[in-house]
């Protein structure tokens, strides 16, 4: 079963490995397989858009390109959201909202945040349009790594703070979904160092229960090896040494083998998280990504041709 | 008061600020001073790079005596354990021990202290406001809670103010004999009544008593967060941005200044990691030069190996230049303010001498730092 065959995917890892990145190629993918798709980004984040040269994400759904939509969720506007939702009064949601302590107060709600933002992903999943769902796949951009898991667990933290009434009835309804592997998946980003490995591997311990759904890992930023044989540099080095003019070219080498083997430890530790399999993503020496270079990303994720 | 000199490196995920921070903080030390370095960063990797064992409030002494030569100075390495320095707080200005207990024992207040947006940045104030009062150093390095946006540490602090505001304990606070709510405001009934279908009442009870206790205490902590707000825009703070050439560090920069400036907070300049050094040519290496191959070495490999190296140089111009525009973009955001650039490691940092390293690449900046 294919990643983009779940309603949510989450896409986590640590900071700067290029989750935003692994989100767009996936919905870049998902769009370009006939898919309507949603990249919903979270914590206020709006970059997604900017790959695409689309207007700035706001908490409306606009269009990014064919088949492929985001929109970028603040918790303040989730809260409203919400709030309207359950009380449906106007005039009761001003005097809530107009009053000046109400801002601290709800800010003081452990997860609340979390929980509402994941609350407007799990009302778009299930939105239809002419009996079916409106969208095929929604893929959440989440935050880095610990505050990911944090929100991923905020349902069931408002359900132990709760206990019962109304608000751990609805933070079951969406932990029940975001806990479902057949409904959602995870995808997993890190970078083939030593660190950002480490991470991965300790994000994957502490996911627990959600292991599971645990259905792509990305390896991102992979730098071309120098050469194959890289258990022969040692010794190929020392003949090198010594000849004129290959000193800086011999110390770079040295770096490039450096990372070349680091490449290779970071494939070796995280292969075989689970059953999710390994994709990995080349370095692109174009810093800034643009909306054709998604294509290949995505279609590499997924374990087809480029 | 203290001379301690405190130095925040703020920055987002994934830039090496945690390493960063240590270096500073080491180097530092080297220079002779009494150095102690926070951590916030739950992935322990601090512990990592300072030869320490696992981390905690209480400062661990990094053996700077395995470096050669040995340096006068001293460092202290702690990671910020959230619940106990939030404990600590409630001790400390608990009016008695009645109310104290209560809130240790609130189902809340424990979520409060764990898992409450801010919280972490909050106690972080918190801890480096108590290791300045102590005087028992010179300088203290704070490695940033991470974000997934530099400024967001500056803003949590004030979250939580606000939520001590004395405005939201009295509307939250709860007579236990009483009716209710105390209807304060007008419509204040009405409010509750929609956070009790909201929320929960019971749940919505716990959270009012807990305001209800810590109201005893909110001159204590509000007195604190006074002395926090002071120190931090007084003489002895210097905020850095940790950074990396980037595309999006541009923006980000942008912004963490103009906040520091409207907030009038010390700006002290930024750190760039990870900066490809760029060679001396471009060029591919002539092959026709190099040595013959040594008879143990198949020949395939030598050819594959020889044609690697050719390509070494080309392959770092690639780099170096594929990031030179957003350096310079960066450079140019920066303006006035010092920026240092720091070239990328051969490894991750994980033994003191490794950080010893990176640490000398610092040296310019603590002289900067320093003089001003």
């Amino acid at each position: 079963m294919s990643l983009l065959d779940k309603r949510i995917v989450l896409v986590t890892g640590k900071g700067g490995v290029g989750k935003t990145t692994v989100t767009a190629a996936l919905g870049v993918a998902a769009a370009a397989s006939g898919r309507r798709a949603l990249i919903a980004e979270v914590g206020g984040a709006r970059r997604v858009h900017a790959l695409f040269g689309a207007p700035e994400s706001t908490y409306k759904v606009a269009p990014l390109t064919k088949n492929l939509y985001s929109l970028s969720i603040t918790a303040d506007e989730a809260i409203e959201d919400y709030i309207l939702q359950q009380i449906r009064v106007r005039a009761l949601f001003q005097l809530v909202f107009r009053n000046r302590v109400m801002g601290p107060f709800l800010d003081a709600v452990p997860g609340l945040h979390d929980l509402v933002q994941l609350g407007k992903v799990f009302d778009l999943s299930r939105q239809t349009r002419r009996g079916s769902p409106e969208w095929d796949l929604l893929i959440i951009d989440a935050p880095a790594t610990g505050h990911g898991l944090t929100m991923l667990a905020s349902p069931l933290s408002m359900m132990e703070l709760t206990g019962r009434g109304p608000f751990y009835e609805n933070a079951r309804l969406v932990h029940d979904v975001f806990m479902d592997p057949a409904r959602t998946g995870l995808a997993l980003v890190s970078l083939p160092e030593e660190m950002p490995v480490n991470e991965t591997l300790d994000l994957y311990a502490r996911l627990g229960p959600y292991q599971r759904q645990v259905q792509l890992v990305a390896l991102n930023e992979l730098h071309p090896e120098p050469f194959g044989p890289l258990e022969l540099w040692e010794q190929a080095r020392g003949a090198l040494s010594g000849a004129p003019g290959v000193d800086e070219a011999l110390r770079l080498t040295d770096r490039a083998v450096a990372r070349a083997r680091r490449q290779r430890d970071a494939r070796t530790r995280l292969t075989g998280l689970g059953d999710a399999p390994l994709r990995e993503l080349p370095f692109l020496f174009r810093r800034e990504l643009r909306e054709a270079d998604l294509l290949p990303l995505g279609r590499r994720l997924l374990g087809e041709p480029a | 008061m203290s001379g301690t000199q405190l130095y925040i490196c703020c920055g987002s995920g994934g830039v090496g600020k945690t390493t960063t921070s240590a270096a500073l903080a080491l180097q530092l030390a080297l220079g002779g001073q009494r150095v102690a370095v926070l951590t916030i960063d739950p992935a322990r990797r601090l512990a990592d790079s300072l030869a320490v064992g696992p981390l905690g409030n209480e400062p661990q002494t990094v053996p700077l005596t395995r470096l050669n030569p040995v340096p006068g100075g001293r460092l202290d390495a702690m990671m910020l354990d959230m619940k106990a320095t939030f404990d600590d707080v409630v001790r400390r200005f608990a009016p008695d021990a009645e109310s104290r207990d209560r809130i240790l024992q609130n189902r809340y207040y424990r979520f409060v202290s764990t898992r409450l947006a801010g919280s972490h940045e909050y106690m972080a104030m918190e801890r480096i406001f108590a290791l300045y009062e102590g005087g028992e150093y010179d300088a203290v390095v704070l490695d940033t809670p991470p974000t997934r946006h530099a400024l967001e540490f500056l803003k949590a602090p004030e979250r939580m103010a606000n939520l001590m505001d004395e405005g939201v304990m009295h509307w939250l606070s709860l007579p236990r004999d009483s009716f209710g709510f105390r209807a304060l405001e007008r419509g204040s009934e009405a409010v509750v009544s929609v956070l009790k279908r909201l929320i929960g009442g019971e749940t919505i009870e716990e959270i009012a008593e807990f305001f209800h206790v810590f109201q005893g205490m909110w001159s204590g902590f509000r007195e604190r967060s006074v002395q926090v707000r002071a120190l931090l825009r007084g003489p002895n703070t210097r905020f850095l941005l940790v950074t990396t050439p980037a595309p999006a560090a541009r923006a980000e920069a942008r912004e963490f200044v103009q906040l520091l400036r409207r907030d009038g907070l010390p700006f002290g300049g930024f750190l760039v990691n990870r900066v490809v050094p760029t060679p001396t040519t471009s060029q591919a290496l002539d092959l026709s030069g190099l040595p013959p191959r040594p008879p143990e070495l198949p020949q395939r490999a030598w050819d594959e190996i020889c044609a690697g190296v050719g390509q070494a140089m080309v392959r770092q111009a690639r780099l170096a230049s594929a990031e030179a525009p957003a350096l310079a973009e960066l450079r140019r955001e920066a303006g006035d303010a010092a920026l240092w650039t720091m070239p990328e490691q051969d490894a991750d940092v994980h033994s003191l001498d490794a950080l010893a390293t990176i640490s000398a690449l610092l040296a310019p900046a603590v002289a900067e730092l320093s003089r001003r």
